[in-house]
């Protein structure tokens, strides 16, 4: 299989850190629940604990991606961003040096032209507490199933060959 | 009667969460704190009754950049309680592990973190729009080192593998072996990146630093060595912490680091580079002589330059050590658990790390230390402000804050390693 029918599910967060990990808990329920689509050969599922500069590597060798991470912003519980609309985003990361997924991705489609040719999908869980040591708040647990539901129709569209909606390219 | 207080409320790139707070009146410095608000991470706490092979991948956590720095001296320490030799073939995997992880910590902050500033850029991102070459090669560079981690320990962030004694599993030869390629590409890189680093602009800033490091007569200390310090006697590892202490001050959450005469002192590139420059590898060595460098480097904004020759000396070292890499026998020696303390130091890209750890008979952890380097270079860091405020007199207050967030950039704090940072706020006082 050729890297052009690969696409990348990952979960983006820190597992120690309260809701910072939505977005990997929301990879790790959803890939329980649909088990037959997550262990499809032209699906790639990551878990990605602060990524960093390391999140263009995982984009880089595949055709499309889902990734779903904590977010904070207006109180939306999810949100489904393209990639294209998330380079205009500045994170308030703290972590790896300050290079969260927003400017990672900013930083991709600047030196890397081919990434701006593949749907990329930002599945965002609005977070409420991110302290260390604390567990998932409540309301992002509840959430959980129906972000899985979410990632898997994403999931399915990609698979499908139809182009998910992307916002046209911006300039930020 | 002139004051001023400059403060910035984030520093960006930097690991961690902190503030610093500069407030200067007629010229001279009132008050300045590195303000280390970031809960402490109590690693030392919870270390106590684990077993002690454990440590190592408990404390590599302390940090995403420079874990095997952590696992390099915890295995040491406990290894030196135990009373255990490891063989020269597990040594020699040390260090090459150990060398990935300088490249790809270099790369980030020679490439990344620093050069925007002295570049005038807000960020990579303003970099990569004009000179979007220099910012692949400096990605490529990074890469390679965590490729190497990967190949060693598993993963490329927060490796496994390593353990007191040795290696859970000697890493297979081919993949280690396929990195060559690569590694020669980097060495080519890592030298164009030192003649790079040599244009770059410096602000003016020369200081009167005790520089201390480790130090082997044979190679470029970074596994272990001695320690050594431009201003005093060379002590053992195991005498560190007598006279290197580390004591606890208002403002920050992480202990600050003096000598036992109450002097502050620094750790890290420039301090390595200007104790140990002669113990560089032939081609780091070479690169050194072509730069013209009048040794001590005592800029702290040229640990850039520091770093960059240490790029070299990485690559060249991990290029070596791969051709040499033909593991046999067993990965592990054998450990007898008895009632003992014992430490360990290694060179973590940001400085001397020391570790010491007491276990008893049953392997459990009694009590652990930890000196991470950024706790050493926090008193540093507020003596070099103190030095700059002169300059920062006559600046608008962006400059001055801009300035300032250079000079702590430059030494490339690890607040995730001394708890966490950074928010700045400059006052001078009317």
């Amino acid at each position: 299989m050729t890297a052009r029918n690969l696409i990348l599910v990952a979960g983006i967060g820190q597992s120690l850190r309260g809701d910072d990990a939505a977005g990997l808990e929301a990879v790790r329920y959803w890939a329980e629940q649909f088990p037959e689509t997550a262990a499809q050969p032209s699906v790639l599922v990551e878990y990605l604990e602060t990524p960093g500069l390391t999140l263009l590597e995982s984009l880089r060798n595949v055709s499309g991606a889902i990734l779903v991470d904590a977010m904070q912003g207006g109180g939306v519980p999810l949100r489904r961003l393209s990639g294209q609309e998330l380079r205009c985003f500045t994170s308030d990361s703290r972590s790896a040096h300050g290079l969260g997924v927003a400017e990672a991705l900013a930083l991709g489609y600047e030196l890397y032209p081919e990434l701006g040719k593949i749907p990329i999908i930002l599945i965002g869980i609005e977070g409420h507490t991110f302290a260390l040591g604390e567990p998932l708040s409540e309301s992002v647990r509840r959430l959980l199933p129906h972000t899985a539901q979410m990632i898997q129709e994403e999931v399915l569209l990609l698979l499908s060959g139809q182009k998910a909606q992307d916002a046209p390219q911006k300039t930020c | 009667m002139m004051s001023k207080l400059i403060e910035v409320p984030a520093l960006a790139r930097v690991e961690g969460e902190g503030g610093l707070y500069i407030r200067f009146k007629n010229g001279q410095a009132e008050e300045i704190r590195l303000k280390i608000y970031e809960p402490p991470r109590f690693f030392e706490g919870f270390l106590q009754g684990r077993f002690l092979q454990e440590v190592p991948d408990i404390t590599a956590r302390i940090c995403g950049i420079c874990p095997v720095a952590y696992q390099m001296s915890s295995v040491q320490a406990l290894e030196a309680a135990l009373g255990v030799t490891i063989s020269e073939q597990v040594r020699l995997l040390r260090r090459l592990m150990y060398c990935g992880e300088y490249i790809e910590s270099h790369a980030l902050h020679i490439y990344l973190l620093q050069a925007p500033d002295l570049l005038g850029k807000e960020s990579v991102l303003e970099l990569a729009a004009v000179a979007p070459d220099v910012v692949k090669n400096a990605l490529r560079l990074k890469k390679i080192g965590n490729d190497l981690l990967k190949a060693i320990g598993g993963r490329s962030v927060h490796p496994v593998n390593a353990c007191v004694g040795g290696f859970y599993r000697w890493p297979d030869v081919g993949p280690i072996r396929a990195l060559l390629p690569d590694l020669e590409w980097g060495l080519e890189a890592s030298l164009e990146t030192v003649r790079w680093a040599l244009t770059l602009p410096y602000p003016e800033l020369e200081l009167d630093y005790e520089f201390v490091a480790l130090h082997r007569p044979d190679e470029y200390a970074i596994y272990d060595g001695e320690v050594w310090s431009s201003k005093r006697a060379p002590v053992p590892v195991e005498e560190f912490d007598r006279v290197y202490l580390e004591e606890h001050v208002p403002h920050s959450n992480a202990l600050h680091g003096r000598t036992i005469d109450g002097n502050v002192y620094l750790v890290g590139p420039l301090a390595r580079l200007n104790l140990n420059h002669e113990q560089l590898s032939p081609i780091a060595q070479k690169a050194l002589r072509e730069a013209d460098l009048k040794l001590p480097l005592r800029n702290p904004y040229k640990s850039l330059i520091a770093r960059a020759i240490e790029l070299v000396e990485a690559y060249e070292t991990a290029i070596e050590l791969v051709k040499q890499y033909h593991p046999s026998g067993k990965s592990q020696a054998p450990l007898t658990l008895k009632t003992s303390v014992g430490a360990g130091a290694s060179e973590a890209p940001r400085g001397l790390l020391f570790h010491r750890y007491a276990v008893n008979d049953q392997g459990m952890v009694l009590r652990a230390r930890i000196v991470p380097p950024t706790a050493q270079n926090l008193p540093r860091i507020e003596a070099d402000l103190a030095a700059l405020v002169p300059q920062l007199v006559s600046m608008s207050n962006e400059e001055a804050t801009l300035t300032a967030e250079h000079l702590v950039r430059s030494y490339d704090p690890c607040i995730s390693c001394a708890t966490h940072f950074l928010r700045v706020q400059i006052e001078e006082v009317k």
